[in-house]
């Protein structure tokens, strides 16, 4: 899953990873879902946007390499 | 081995890989991603031939453009970590350990935000000290914020965050603002935005999260402190020039100092392009002009040798 703000580019350029390579995802704006803030907050000990939990595994930011390493992707 | 390696996938980038792959020369980009540092920005008024494009659509458009060319590899989400001298031409390393040869290198790297240097700054990245305004803007409603800088990416900061906070300091280091007119008028003139003149940040205080940063006021010595939520550093930049610093010449900045005419550096066989390079004025309309230039003098050594 993803949290993510409308504005953030990373965001979306995580979103359309994800795409491509046709990863299914639940996606937060916490921008507006305040629960979901809290969640991310909780999850990453941190207030910055994007942060992808892959199965427990939690990336802040956009990383391309770590994302394609936890889902056995290959480029 | 490459004719020519372009490093970095800005405007500047992505010009001398639709040039080079136009005039069949045998080239690589290597690039973290598109798009250069116009990226975050919500919209972008002066890239000629469109009234108003957002960053990440110049991205995409910029992307597009170069993959459509037939003749030209491309290695994204990595970036260039070492350049060595060669016998004949350079050798290139990228931080996921791919090496490439290449007979000419055009650096068009950019340059990446500065950062205070105060302790507490990088134990609260991302715990309120934010770097990507536009990203992380949203998060701050209702919040009491300081925008750190006084040129146009402050400003831009601070008609981010305009929307969403409820309180924004503007600290600026000198007597006077930098960044466009039009905008400084905006700013000044809104209730919920104050500037604080002649202030340098010394720390930034919190427990989990930022609550505070101390500041010397620069002209009476004076010590104070302010209760913040969060602080956006928008203080200006550094060439990304590191990796060829043993090889080329860089000014007091760390820019690559060139030859304004071919855009060539000290060292032959390297050039340099955009953002990266000592030109006066960092623009995006000005990385892809001085790329292209850098391109069609590569091609024209390709010719005579």
């Amino acid at each position: 899953m993803i949290y993510s703000t409308p504005s953030c580019v990373y965001c979306k350029m995580a979103k359309e990873f994800f795409a491509k390579n046709n990863v299914q995802y639940d996606e937060f704006n916490v921008a507006s879902d305040m629960k979901a803030r809290e969640e991310m907050v909780e999850k990453s000990q941190q207030l910055g946007v994007p942060v992808i939990d892959i199965d427990g595994n939690i990336i802040i930011g956009f990383d391309q390499k770590t994302l394609e390493d936890l889902l056995g992707l290959k480029k | 081995m490459y004719d020519l390696v372009i490093i970095g996938g800005g405007p500047a980038g992505v010009a001398a890989g639709v040039y080079a792959a136009r005039k069949k020369m045998k080239s690589l980009l290597i690039t973290d991603s598109f798009g250069g540092q116009s990226l975050n920005s919500a919209g972008i008024e002066n890239w000629i031939g469109t009234k108003n494009i957002s960053g990440y659509d110049l991205a995409r458009a910029l992307e597009e453009h170069l993959r459509a060319q037939a003749d030209i590899e491309v290695v994204d989400g990595d970036f260039v970590s070492r350049v060595e001298k060669k016998d004949a031409g350079f050798s290139v390393t990228t931080k996921n350990g791919k090496k490439f040869d290449a007979k000419y290198v055009l650096v068009a790297s950019g340059s990446r935000r500065k950062r205070l240097g105060v302790p507490g700054e990088a134990d609260f990245e991302g715990k309120g000290v934010v770097f990507c305004t536009t990203c992380d803007a949203p998060l701050f409603g209702g919040k009491t914020v300081a925008v750190v800088g006084g040129g146009n990416s402050a400003l831009e900061g601070v008609m981010d965050l305009i929307q969403y906070a409820s309180k924004i300091y503007l600290m600026v280091r000198s007597e006077s603002l930098r960044g466009d007119p039009v905008t400084q008028e905006k700013i000044k003139s809104h209730p919920n935005v104050e500037i604080l003149w002649n202030t340098e940040i010394t720390q930034v205080r919190g427990g989990k999260f930022v609550t505070g940063v101390n500041y010397k006021n620069t002209k009476t010595g004076e010590n104070k402190d302010l209760a913040l939520d969060g602080v956006f550093v928008e203080i200006g930049l550094i060439p990304n020039s590191d990796f060829v610093k043993d090889l080329a010449k860089t000014d007091a900045y760390g820019e690559i100092i060139v030859d304004h005419k071919t855009q060539e550096s000290s060292m032959p066989g390297i050039w340099a392009a955009g953002d990266v390079a000592d030109v006066l004025y960092k623009q995006n309309n000005i990385s892809v002009g001085d790329a292209v230039k850098a391109v069609l003098n590569i091609y024209d050594k390709i010719k005579k040798s």
